[in-house]
C-alpha cells in the first residue's frame, strides 16, 4: 500500500475495498495467529476500554494511541490516510464524520455492523449509517441538556428554565443580582453548541436528496437562534467569551458563570476544571424553543470507524462493535462519564450512581434516559462541516468582537461552505 | 579556549574601567543604566517566575487564588506530572534530549563538514550551493512540514523516531554559521602547509581544521540544541504516537484534549516548569561558549 | 628533509588532482543528500501540489474524491482570498511593532552592558537572555495567564487601586500582546549577538573618544553603533524572517480570545486549509506565496543596507 508515488485517495479507497473484500473472504483473521490492531482515540475512558478488551481476546490485541482531541485527531487521521498509515480504528465525532468518507479514511462496514442496527435509537444509529452505507459503530452520545449551578439558582431564587423564553427572564434576574455574574456563556467559537441550538428549533443546514446537496444555514429557524443570543448579548445578560480558558475557569469557580447548555458530557468537563463545586451543580433538560416540546439535538459524541489504512477490517470492526454494545465496555464507558450511545448501555446507566460533580442528583440518570429518549431522530451533516465549523467560528467571533448581527456570520459561513462545496464538484443549491 | 579569552578580555575591561574610575559624567550614567538592565532583566523573569510558583498550585487553586501566591499543590503537582499516562512526561523528556542532543551532534559535524568545503575550497557550483543554503535560511519551516510528512510516509518512516530526527539534521542556517566560521579560522596557509607535509585531505580535516573550528562548533551545536528541542510543528505533524512525543508537542496535547475533556492546566504549567529549568541551567552553564559574534561575521564584507 | 619534500611534491601534486577536485563534493555529500530529500525535493513536491486539486465525482451523496490538476486555480484563490491578504495586514501592524522594539530593545541592552562599571551587567545578561530557552507554546501559555483579567498580575494590582480590569486580548492591545511574546522571546538572543559584535570592538577606539572628552552616548551613536551596523543587519534581516513566520503566538492565544481568527496570520491560514479543510494543494499554493515573498523581502532587505551581503565574493 505504501509502496506507489503519490497515491490517489481514490486508487487508496478502491484498494481498501478490496482489502475489505479480501479479509472478509479470508474469514476469521484470527486464524493467523493474534493481530494487532491500532486505535486512535481520545479521552479518559479509551484507555480502560482497550485495557478490557485485550486482557479478553488474546487473538486481536489492540494498541491505543491519544492522538489528541477531537479537530487535532481528524486533522491527524486525513493526513495519515493519504500517507497510508492510519490507524486500524478510530474514534470521530459525528459532525466531522461525513468528511472522513469524503477524505477517504472511513470505510464502509455495513456488513460487518449491519446487525447492530437494532441496538441503538435510529437518531444515533442515522449518525454513522447514511443511506443504508454504515462507516462507524456509535459509541458515545451527547444529547444536549442544561448543566447549572444550582447552589446560586437556588440562592437567586430562580427556578431552572423549561423554555429558552424563561432562560432569559431568568437571565435577568441574575444580572439584577449581581452585574458581574452571568447566567451562561455564548461563545462564539462553539460550533457544535449552536448547531445543536438550531437543530432544536427546526433547522436543517445540509440536506441531500440523491446526490443533490442543499445548504441553508440562515433559515429563518437558525436566524431565530442567533437573534435570541443577540438579544442576550446587548443587553448584556451573557458572557461572550470562549469556554474553559483560564478565565472563564476562574469565573466558573468564582460563581460567576451559572450553567452551561451543552452536551451530557459537561459534568466531567466541569469535573476536571471547578472539582470544588462537586455538589453545587445539577443537570436539567435544556430549555425548549415552544413550550410543551421535548426534542434536543446532540453536542459532541462519536463513533468507532474502520479506516481505509486497515489490513484487519473484520478485527478492526469487532472491536470497534464490542466498545459500543459489550457490557463490560459500557460500564466502563459511564464509569468514566461517557454517556453510551447504545440502548443497552443508556439502560445500564440507571443502576449507576450520578457523575462525580453531582452526587447530590439521585435522578441524574433517569433524566439523561429521558432527554437521550428525546432527541431528533434525523441530523444530518454535510460533506465539509470542516470547513464549515472553522468559517462559522471566525464569522461568529468577529460578529460579537465587531458588534455586527450573528445572524449575518451565519449567511457569512453559508457562503463559505457553498463555494467550498462548488469547487470540489458537489451539485449544491444554497437557499 | 574561548572561555579563556573571554575571562581575559573581561578582566581586561575591567582594568580599563577602573583607569577612569574619576571621571564624573561617566560614573553617573551607570546607575541609570543598571535600572534599565535591571527592569528588562525583571520583564524577563516574570513569566518564568510565574511558572514557578504557579506549579506550585492544585487545579482550584489555579484559577482562584492570586496569581504570584504559591499554593499548596506542588507535590500533588509533580506526583501527577510523573504519573500522567503511566509516566508519559519522562519518555517526552528523554525523547526531547534524544532528538535535540542527537540531532544538533550530527547536525553539528554535517555542517561543519559542509561548511568547511565551502569555505577552503574552489569548485564549480559553489555559488549554486550558496544560494541554495541562503534560500533554505529564508524558507519558513512549515511550508515543508507537510511534504515532509508525505514523504516520510512514502518510505515508511512518518511516525518514528527518524522522521523527526532526519529533516532536523540539514540545517542551512548551520552550514551557513560554518562556512562563515571556516573561512576566518582556518588560515590556507596552515592547510597548505598541511598539504605540503604529504597529510591527506581528510587527515587535514580533522586534525588542522575541526580542532580550529570547535568553538563555532559548539555555537551551532548549541543554537541547534535550543532549535530543535522547542521545534513544535515538525513532530507534531510527523508523530502521533504518545510515547514518542517530544515535551513540547507533549505539553501541547495536555492543553488540547478536545471536547468531553478538559484542558490539564495546572499539569501543563508544572511540566513547562520542570522541563525550562533543565534548558536554563544548561543555557547558565554553557553561556560562555556561545559565540554568536560569529553569527554577524558572515556581513563583514 | 627540506629539499626532500619538495621534490617529492611535484609527484604528489600529480597524482592528486584526479581525486582532487572531488574533495569538496566529498565533505558536500552528506548535507547534499539531506538538503536535496529534506528540503529540494519537499519544495518541488509543493510546488506540484499547488498545481493540483481535489475535485468529487460522482458515487452517492459524498462522492468520491480524486486528485486533478487544477492549473492556477489555487494560486487565484490565494489572491482573491481577502482573509489572507487581510492576514498580511495584520502581519504588517504585528511586525511594525515586533521588530523595532526587539532590536531597538536588544540594542539599548547590549550597549548598556558594553558601559564601564555598570552594575547587575552578568545578572541582567543572563536573565534577559533566559527567555531564550523557553519553547514558544510555552511563552505563549504563560504569558496567556498573565494577560487574562481574572489571573493577571497586573489587574491585581490595579484593582486594588480602585482602577477597573484591563482588557489586553481585545481591541487595540491585542497587537502589542502578541508581539510582546516575540519581543520577550527574541531580545535576549538578539542582545547577546550585538553585545559580543560590541566587544569585538577594539578598546582603544573608545579610549581615544572619552579621552577627548567624548560622552558615553556620543560614543555609543558614532562608534559603537556604525561598528556594529552588520550585526543589526542580521539581527534585523532575522526578526523579519520571523515575523513573516509568526504563527505560534497567536494560535496558542487563539483560544482565549475571541479575537484572533483562525487566519489571523498567513500561516495559520496555511495550517487551517492544510489540517482543519484537508485542503493541502491551496495550502501549497499559498505557502508558495509566503515563501517568495520572504526571498523578495529577504532579499531587497539586504540590497538596501548592504552590498556585501553575506560576505559572499571575498
Amino acid at each position: 500500500m505504501r509502496t506507489s508515488q503519490f497515491m490517489a485517495p481514490a486508487v487508496l479507497a478502491a484498494a481498501a475495498l478490496a482489502l475489505s473484500g479480501c479479509s472478509a473472504a479470508s474469514g476469521d483473521g484470527a486464524s493467523d495467529g493474534p493481530v494487532t490492531i491500532e486505535y486512535w482515540a481520545w479521552g479518559t475512558s479509551q484507555k480502560p476500554l482497550v485495557d478490557a478488551w485485550n486482557a479478553s481476546h488474546p487473538d486481536i490485541q489492540v494498541k491505543h494511541t491519544d492522538a489528541g482531541g477531537g479537530s487535532d485527531s481528524s486533522a491527524k487521521l486525513v493526513t495519515a490516510t493519504r500517507a497510508g498509515n492510519a490507524p486500524d480504528v478510530a474514534l470521530v465525532e459525528y459532525n466531522t464524520l461525513p468528511a472522513m468518507i469524503v477524505a477517504g479514511v472511513a470505510i464502509d462496514i455495513s456488513d460487518q455492523i449491519s446487525d447492530l442496527s437494532d441496538d441503538f435509537a435510529p437518531g444515533v444509529w442515522s449518525q454513522a449509517t447514511f443511506d443504508g452505507t454504515s462507516y462507524g459503530v456509535p459509541q458515545d452520545a451527547g444529547p444536549q441538556a442544561l448543566t447549572y449551578n444550582k447552589a446560586r439558582f437556588d440562592e437567586l431564587g430562580i427556578d431552572v428554565p423549561t423554555t429558552w423564553a424563561e432562560f432569559a427572564d431568568a437571565a435577568q434576574k441574575v444580572h439584577d443580582a449581581d452585574p458581574d455574574t452571568y447566567i451562561t456563556t455564548f461563545a462564539p467559537a462553539e460550533f457544535g453548541g449552536f448547531a445543536g441550538f438550531a437543530q432544536q428549533a427546526g433547522a436543517e443546514w445540509w440536506s441531500v436528496d440523491g446526490d443533490e446537496w442543499t445548504v441553508n444555514f440562515d433559515d429563518e429557524k437558525s436566524v431565530a437562534v442567533a437573534d435570541y443570543w443577540q438579544d442576550l448579548i446587548d443587553r448584556d445578560l451573557v458572557l461572550a467569551e470562549p469556554l474553559l480558558t483560564p478565565e472563564w475557569n476562574a469565573e466558573l469557580n468564582d460563581g460567576k458563570v451559572l450553567s452551561w447548555p451543552a452536551g451530557l458530557w459537561a459534568a466531567g468537563v466541569l469535573n476536571g476544571v471547578a472539582g470544588d463545586m462537586a455538589g453545587d451543580w445539577a443537570m436539567a433538560p435544556l430549555p425548549q424553543w415552544t413550550e410543551g416540546e421535548s426534542a434536543v439535538a446532540f453536542q459532541g459524541g462519536s463513533a468507532a470507524v474502520v479506516t481505509s489504512s486497515s489490513k484487519h477490517v473484520e478485527a478492526a470492526a469487532e472491536f470497534a462493535s464490542w466498545m459500543a454494545t459489550a457490557d463490560e465496555a459500557l460500564k466502563i464507558q459511564i464509569r468514566e462519564g461517557q454517556y453510551p450511545a447504545s440502548l443497552q448501555g443508556q439502560e445500564l446507566t440507571l443502576e449507576s450512581d450520578p457523575p462525580t460533580f453531582m452526587p447530590q442528583q439521585d435522578d441524574y440518570w433517569k433524566i439523561a434516559a429521558e432527554i437521550a429518549a428525546n432527541t431528533i431522530p434525523e441530523i444530518s451533516w454535510g460533506p465539509n462541516v470542516n470547513v464549515a465549523s472553522t468559517a462559522f467560528q471566525d464569522a461568529m467571533s468577529a460578529a460579537v468582537t465587531d458588534g455586527t448581527p450573528l445572524r449575518d456570520a451565519l449567511t457569512k459561513t453559508e457562503k463559505v461552505v457553498v463555494d467550498d462545496m462548488e469547487s470540489e464538484g458537489f451539485t449544491v443549491t444554497a437557499e | 579556549m574561548t572561555a579563556a579569552t573571554e575571562t581575559s578580555s573581561s578582566v581586561r575591561i575591567v582594568r580599563d574601567s577602573g583607569r577612569h574610575e574619576q571621571r564624573r559624567r561617566a560614573a553617573r550614567r551607570p546607575l541609570v543604566g543598571s535600572a534599565v538592565l535591571l527592569l528588562g532583566a525583571v520583564y524577563c523573569l516574570v513569566p518564568v517566575l510565574w511558572v514557578l510558583v504557579a506549579s506550585t498550585k492544585s487545579n482550584s487553586e489555579l484559577f482562584t487564588t492570586l496569581t504570584f501566591l504559591p499554593g499548596t499543590g506542588l507535590l500533588q503537582n509533580i506526583s501527577d506530572l510523573f504519573s500522567y499516562g503511566g509516566g508519559l512526561f519522562g519518555l517526552w523528556a528523554w525523547n526531547s534530549l534524544i532528538f535535540a542532543g542527537f540531532g544538533a551532534v550530527l547536525s553539528t559535524l554535517i555542517s561543519t563538514m559542509a561548511g568547511y568545503a565551502l569555505a577552503k575550497f574552489q569548485f564549480p557550483g559553489r555559488q549554486v550551493w550558496f544560494y541554495a543554503i541562503l534560500a533554505g535560511v529564508l524558507l519558513p519551516g512549515i511550508t515543508l512540514a507537510i511534504p515532509q510528512y508525505l514523504l516520510m510516509s512514502k518510505i515508511g518512516l512518518a511516525g518514528s523516531y527518524w522522521s523527526v530526527l532526519l529533516p532536523c539534521l540539514i540545517s542551512p542556517f548551520g552550514i551557513f554559521l560554518a562556512r562563515v566560521y571556516a573561512s576566518s579560522a582556518i588560515p590556507s596557509e596552515t592547510m597548505e602547509a598541511a598539504r605540503i607535509d604529504g597529510a591527506g585531505d581528510v587527515r587535514i580535516f580533522t586534525s588542522v581544521a575541526l580542532p580550529m573550528m570547535v568553538p563555532g562548533m559548539v555555537t551551532i551545536f548549541l543554537l541547534q540544541f535550543v532549535g530543535i528541542w522547542n521545534n513544535f510543528l515538525l513532530p507534531f505533524i510527523m508523530l502521533s504516537d504518545e510515547s514518542k512525543y517530544p515535551l513540547t508537542v507533549g505539553l501541547y496535547t495536555l492543553l488540547s484534549k478536545g471536547s468531553g475533556t478538559p484542558s490539564l492546566y495546572s499539569l501543563a504549567i508544572i511540566g513547562a516548569a520542570v522541563s525550562i529549568i533543565p534548558l536554563i541551567i544548561m543555557m547558565l552553564v554553557l553561556q560562555r561558549y556561545w559565540r554568536l559574534d560569529l553569527v554577524s561575521g558572515g556581513l563583514k564584507g | 628533509m627540506t629539499v626532500d619534500v619538495r621534490t617529492q611534491t611535484p609527484r604528489l601534486r600529480r597524482s592528486k588532482p584526479a581525486r582532487r577536485w572531488a574533495v569538496p563534493y566529498a565533505f558536500l555529500t552528506p548535507a547534499g543528500v539531506l538538503f536535496v530529500v529534506f528540503l529540494a525535493i519537499p519544495i518541488l513536491y509543493a510546488l506540484y501540489l499547488s498545481f493540483r486539486a481535489m475535485k468529487v465525482t460522482g458515487g452517492g451523496p459524498f462522492g468520491v474524491r480524486e486528485e486533478t490538476w487544477a492549473g492556477f486555480e489555487n494560486y487565484i484563490a490565494t489572491f482573491t482570498d481577502s482573509e489572507f491578504l487581510a492576514g498580511f495586514g495584520r502581519l504588517a501592524i504585528y511586525g511594525v511593532i515586533a521588530v523595532p522594539v526587539t532590536l531597538g530593545l536588544a540594542l539599548l541592552f547590549a550597549l548598556l552592558l558594553d558601559l564601564p562599571r555598570v552594575r547587575a551587567a552578568r545578572f541582567s545578561r543572563v536573565a534577559i537572555f533566559i527567555p531564550y530557552a523557553v519553547p514558544g507554546v510555552i511563552a505563549s501559555l504563560l504569558w496567556g495567564f498573565l494577560y487574562l483579567p481574572s489571573t493577571s498580575p497586573l489587574n491585581w494590582v490595579l484593582n486594588n487601586l480602585g482602577i477597573p480590569d484591563v482588557e489586553v486580548l481585545t481591541g487595540g492591545a491585542l497587537f502589542p500582546a502578541v508581539a510582546n511574546i516575540a519581543i520577550w522571546g527574541g531580545v535576549g538572543f538578539n542582545m547577546i549577538i550585538i553585545y559580543t559584535s560590541l566587544r569585538g570592538i577594539p578598546n582603544e577606539m573608545h579610549e581615544a573618544a572619552r579621552i577627548d572628552g567624548a560622552s558615553e552616548w556620543d560614543i555609543a551613536l558614532r562608534i559603537k553603533i556604525p561598528l556594529v551596523a552588520p550585526a543589526l543587519v542580521l539581527t534585523g534581516l532575522f526578526s523579519l524572517i520571523g515575523t513573516l513566520q509568526v504563527y505560534g503566538e497567536p494560535m496558542t492565544l487563539r483560544p482565549m480570545t475571541n479575537e484572533i481568527s483562525q487566519t489571523w496570520v498567513p500561516l495559520m491560514k496555511i495550517y487551517r486549509d492544510a489540517f482543519a479543510r484537508d485542503d493541502l494543494s491551496l495550502a501549497a499554493a499559498s505557502s508558495v506565496v509566503l515563501a517568495l515573498g520572504t526571498l523578495v523581502v529577504s532579499i531587497v532587505l539586504l540590497r538596501i543596507t548592504q552590498k556585501q551581503a553575506f560576505g559572499e565574493g571575498q
